[in-house]
């Protein structure tokens, strides 16, 4: 995959569209289809490093069957279809490859009733995930997962992604807060997966398709769970003089049978940056903050956050702290929420790495990934969901400097290796996209790839939907064809 | 084509696209060519690719409302601001400044404006004025004078608002003369702060405003500003002219809510209003002075309620000129703001900024300045208690 | 690789997927504790018992990997003697089949969905291969989701030999609480988070989970809105599973208990089939070719009729 780069010869607006454009148009209406290069351009990157070439026609229909025409046009013309919500992906999920139709679902964005019996909501894919919960705080509930791009990514996207967030521990990543969804399905054809009901009748195609990286379809209607908003929340922070003592914590605390809504670890250098951005109060001399929230009713709160702090303790805290009040739990949570972009103001680029490990590795995962690192002369912050075991090793770098995006890549896979050697996994939540194809034969067998390829060419028979994604090269669907932009090669 | 712009001010964009629902043109069309991660990666694509000036890159960087909203909700701290004001520049170079210039010369020459304001408002009696101008409330053909009453502070009166809301300025000297300051007017000293040149990318004048204004406000005493759009301008006189001076000049400067809030203690306690007031944080407060909490540090004590909007702070479509320039799109930013002030069902909606209160009292909403509703407050506390 | 090493290098799992071979129709047989859910495999099929036992427990991971042979009660005692449970149905049955047939446990609102809890499958291909989907940690993102494609699947894709499940702390203190004369809804909306709330038309079942003051404070908020008695559990449940949109509880008439917030309803007759639409049998049947041209495994039985 090609990195981003600094110039790119310019092609003219294809003429062979011209026959496809005149049926979008007649689909979602003129003003709802851009051809223009500087929409088309925009549109070759999300928030990863990845350069997808040229977006062909970029469509925003505003209704389901207004999808459904699209992806029936293109589909007509042989053309596959890359959704695109807010292009806050991190593995290039959402890039486009081989010139595709994008179909934007930013304009559907309607909240339906909330069902309270089943506690449950039908919303549209371009719904931004923070506004639901904005919308359903009033009536006492809210949209569980809650990714650090929540101000901004939408559910369509969580759906693609299967999207995860600090409080996915308790709560469980999107999977388990998806009941039903309208699909549109690369053929065309509107398929209803799963339903409000507790056992819906076939097979589990809804939890197939969550985390499908818009590969399989697309999400037209999704009707979501809401949980109720509870009514006790004790934030702690506790401070460690090393590393490994705040893992070890985080362990701990599940082993003594503990499950908090949220436990994050950020080193020293992170913390630091985190808080001459937000002024969080967060100890600039500790070697590793754990941020930890549990939540539900007062007194389990209150008994769960005691055994917090006094295993913390145990295992070295040098300081244990409980948020006072709202106001200073927001800060908190602001400053880990944007740890990613406080870096941003060190160095002029950064890649942000996601793998998983068990809980128990945490610790020695982590020395070797400030091991790796060290051995090729990065600078390496970690800041991450400790609680499920959940890295993010963020590499800072300055890509200008000649030779560097080598080295980026060279520890990157490093940093992949040591933590699949330690029982882990290669993504916990940015996806594979682009970003970690050539790694999957790492952690799957041929027949364990080849089995994930007939999930996906049972949905997607032709390779019309997101080509080029997910699977390595060699199965249906990762090669593109008549791709002329793409060439292979350096990525970081 | 080189738009101007420092390449490593460019270059801190990571496009992690955090800013884009804080900004209201993307808000209203879902189109990232609308948005500020897609209108630095135009910038990218014209400055250091060499891609032409094409209709939809230019319509990208005329919509933008200039809110700032996004440098808030950038985790990078990229100056958005200064981009888009350096592309503006450019562009209005580009295309004959000149025109704006002349429709902007009116603002700093109080004269012309006033003549031109009374020929306005009779227009508007007469039904002559377009709607999508946007007056609401009818310009005023008489004005009270002001007055100065002592030197504790300069009240920055502007252009534009002075020859509209005068009456907004008389409110804001009745209260703080009520805190114990002696104040004085800037008049003709300063007449304009540039701050619309600025934003329509007329660079040189806007910097000969800034040096007049500063000529014409010498000493250390604050300089007190009730326009949120001004005193984001003033306060960026240090970054404008790059000077020692002009930094100790904008230094100076304070939001006179900003200002009120610190000597809060020193406003006589009286009876509250009995309203539901929903604050409005025009964006130059929020985003660029980031100094909208005060509002209702000042007003709280002088209502019976004070409600937050549900949007987030997102823009109101004002823009300074944005809405005559932009109607259509300033028109579907308002319906979002609109829809959030129906779901606080206020009585008074309070707009520390000209623009964003004329913008939405011509939408029908009643809207007052924070520091009118303190100084009724008081006046009818005084009445009461004669 | 993984919780236990390669699949390969396990002999247990080799000998099950050897026994399944690559030829000839083949169903699992467990407990035959939901035998006939989605129809009885064809007679004379060849039965073979998949691998049992567990291979590896973490009570810290929060993870166990256990045989698909191995029943629900032999796994959760093991676990127990970590303070801790799964989100498996207690009905009785092996895993495997409790997994394939993708029951909810009666505490579902409280243990969370069996479709959550599988993290990793280890099962039999049509052709006689070892495959794995998923991964052994609580959070994977890594690939396309094979575990939740074989959850529910009644065997019709793969023949699970093992799998990973997460487990979770048994909660310090639980009650059953009757409510007579409640309103369910009006009980389910006033407490936080109950295991269970069960209905059968006149009285209220409510399991509550959670620290013991926890517990005391949601039954004193029941208690405000109806009489309640403690008892043992919940009441007889009638033996057939109903699948409804939990709002359609409140039209059902005859004998039944219903949980609340679920829609899972259980009565004495069968429910009707409810088949998919047309569109996503389509995908169905790509799966089943995909996965199982020739219909060798698990002949007979269909989710769709489930």
């Amino acid at each position: 995959m090609r990195l981003a780069s600094r110039t790119r010869p310019r092609r003219g607006v294809p003429e062979r569209d011209a026959a496809l454009v005149r049926e979008l148009v007649a689909a979602v209406g003129a003003p709802n289809v851009r051809t223009d290069d500087a929409q088309r351009a925009l549109l070759r990157r999300d928030a990863s490093v990845f350069d997808g070439g040229d977006a062909g026609p970029v469509c925003f229909p505003r209704t389901a069957e207004e999808v459904q025409a699209v992806v029936r046009a293109a589909r007509r013309h042989g053309r596959a279809v890359v959704p695109r919500g807010a292009g806050t992906g991190l593995a290039g999920g959402a890039i486009p490859l081989g010139a595709p139709v994008v179909v934007s679902l930013a304009r559907m964005t309607s909240i339906g009733e909330v069902d309270r019996d089943a506690r449950a909501v039908w919303v549209e894919p371009g719904v931004v995930n923070l506004d639901l919960t904005r919308h359903l705080r009033p009536l006492g509930f809210h949209f569980a997962p809650d990714p650090s791009s929540q101000q901004v990514c939408t559910i369509g996207g969580n759906v693609a992604n299967n999207s995860g967030g600090p409080h996915c521990l308790a709560y469980g990543v999107t999977n388990a807060h998806v009941l039903a969804m309208d699909v549109v399905l690369p053929d065309g054809e509107m398929a209803r997966l799963g339903g409000l009901d507790p056992e819906p009748s076939g097979l589990d195609l809804r939890g197939a398709f969550v985390g499908g990286e818009g590969t399989l379809g697309i999400a037209v209607r999704i009707a979501v769970r809401v949980t109720p908003n509870p009514p006790a929340v004790r934030t702690l922070l506790a401070s460690f003089s090393q590393v490994r003592d705040a893992a070890n914590t985080v362990s701990a605390v599940i082993a003594s049978g503990i499950v908090p809504a949220a436990m994050e670890v950020m080193d020293q250098r992170i913390t630091r940056a985190v808080e001459n951005y937000v002024g969080a109060g967060y100890p600039l001399d500790a070697a590793a903050v754990l941020l930890a929230e549990v939540d539900g009713l007062p007194d389990g709160t209150a008994h769960d956050a005691d055994a917090i702090a006094r295993i913390a303790r145990e295992q070295g805290a040098t300081e244990v702290r409980l948020a006072a009040d709202d106001r200073e739990r927001a800060l908190l949570w602001k400053g880990r929420k944007t740890a990613f972009g406080a870096i941003a103001q060190i160095a002029p680029d950064y890649y942000l790495h996601d793998t998983v490990v068990p809980r128990s590795r945490l610790a020695d995962v982590l020395e070797q990934v400030y091991a790796i690192a060290d051995r090729h002369g990065l600078m390496v912050m970690n800041v991450f969901h400790a609680g499920d075991g959940n890295l993010h090793p963020l590499l800072l770098f300055d890509a200008r400097e000649p030779g560097m995006l080598d080295r980026v890549h060279a520890a990157g896979a490093d940093i992949i290796e040591a933590s699949l050697a330690a029982g882990g996994v290669l993504s916990g939540e940015h996806g594979i996209g682009v970003e970690k194809q050539a790694y999957m034969d790492r952690m799957f067998t041929p027949d364990d790839l080849d089995h994930q390829n007939r999930l996906r060419r049972a949905f997607d028979p032709e390779c019309a939907a997101n080509p080029g994604k997910v699977l390595p090269t060699g199965h249906s669907c990762a090669d593109i064809q008549q791709l002329s932009s793409a060439a292979r090669g350096l990525w970081v | 084509m080189d738009l101007g712009i420092d390449p490593e001010r460019l270059n801190a964009c990571v496009q992690c696209g955090l800013c884009l629902t804080a900004c209201p043109t993307y808000r209203v069309s879902a189109d990232e060519t609308m948005s500020p991660r897609g209108r630095i990666a135009l910038m990218r694509e014209v400055q250091d690719r060499g891609a032409p000036l094409t209709r939809e890159v230019v319509r990208a960087f005329d919509t933008c409302v200039q809110c700032r909203a996004c440098e808030p909700a950038c985790p990078s701290g990229v100056q958005y601001g200064s981009l888009i004001e350096a592309t503006k520049a450019t562009l209005a170079s580009r295309r004959g400044g000149w025109i704006r210039a002349l429709a902007f010369a009116p603002l700093s020459r109080p004269r012309l404006l006033r003549a031109g304001s009374v020929l306005l408002g009779i227009a508007q009696r007469a039904h002559l004025v377009p709607r999508r101008l946007g007056l609401s409330a009818r310009i005023p053909l008489w004005r009270a004078p002001l007055r100065a009453s002592g030197d504790d502070v300069w009240m920055f009166t502007g252009c534009v608002m002075d020859a509209w809301q005068r009456d907004v300025h008389l409110a804001t000297q009745r209260v703080l003369e009520a805190a114990g300051f002696g104040v004085r007017p800037t008049g003709a000293g300063a007449p304009c702060c540039g701050a619309l040149h600025v934003h329509a990318g007329l660079h040189d004048r806007a910097v000969a405003l800034a040096r007049r204004t500063m000529d014409g406000l010498p000493g250390d005493a604050p300089i007190v500003v009730n326009s949120a759009g001004c005193g984001a301008a003033l306060k960026e006189y240090g970054h404008l002219l790059g000077t020692d001076e002009a930094r100790a000049f904008s230094a100076r400067v304070v939001d006179v809510q900003e200002f009120l809030a610190r000597h809060v203690d020193r406003l006589p306690t009286v009876e509250p209003l009995a309203l539901r007031v929903a604050v409005q944080d025009p964006c130059h407060l929020r985003h660029v002075q980031r100094a909208h909490e005060p509002v209702r540090t000042v007003l709280r004590p002088f209502v019976r309620e004070c409600v937050e909007l549900d949007d987030e702070g997102l823009c109101c479509g004002a823009g300074g000129a944005y809405s005559v320039l932009e109607p259509g799109m300033a028109g579907q930013i308002r319906e979002r703001k609109l829809s959030s002030i129906g779901r606080a069902r206020p009585d008074v909606v309070a707009s520390a900024n000209p623009g964003c209160s004329m913008h939405l009292a011509a939408a029908g909403v009643a809207v007052r300045h924070p520091m009118e509703i303190v100084d009724e407050a008081l006046r009818l506390s005084a009445r009461a208690g004669r | 690789m993984g919780l236990t090493g390669a699949l390969a290098e396990r002999r247990d799992l080799v000998a099950f997927a050897d026994e399944v071979g690559a030829d000839g129709p083949v169903a699992v047989e467990g407990s035959r504790t939901r035998w006939s859910v989605g129809g009885e495999p064809i007679p004379g099929v060849r039965l073979v018992r998949a691998p049992s036992g567990v291979s590896a427990y973490l009570p810290e991971e929060m993870v166990v990997c256990v045989g698909a042979g191995t029943t629900v009660a032999e796994l959760s005692s093991v676990l127990a003697s970590s303070g801790q449970r799964c989100a498996l149905p207690a009905r009785g049955g092996t895993v495997g089949g409790a997994i394939a047939v993708g029951e909810q446990h009666l505490d579902v609102l409280g243990r969370g969905t069996l479709r959550a809890s599988v993290l990793e499958v280890r099962y039999v291909s049509c052709d006689g291969r070892l495959v794995r989907g998923g991964g052994p940690t609580v959070k994977n993102v890594t690939g396309y989701d094979l575990p939740r494609l074989m959850t529910g699947a009644l065997g019709t894709l793969g023949l699970l030999a093992e799998v990973i499940l997460r487990t979770n702390p048994v909660p310090a203190a639980s009650t059953w609480l009757r409510a007579d004369g409640a309103d369910p809804f009006a009980a389910f909306d006033a407490l936080l988070h109950p295991s269970a709330v069960l209905w059968d038309g006149a009285s209220t079942w409510v399991h509550l989970e959670g620290h013991p003051g926890d517990v005391a404070a949601q039954a004193a908020v029941l208690s405000r809105i109806a009489a309640t008695t403690e008892v043992d559990g919940p009441p007889p449940l009638p033996p057939h599973r109903w699948s409804l949109e939990p709002s359609a509880i409140r039209g059902l008439t005859g004998r039944y208990v219903a949980s609340v917030g679920t829609g899972l309803v259980l009565r004495d007759e069968p429910q009707p089939l409810r088949p998919p639409d047309a569109a996503s049998l389509g995908v169905a049947a790509r799966m089943k070719r995909e996965f199982d041209p020739t219909g060798r495994l698990n002949p007979g039985r269909d989710p769709a009729r489930r």
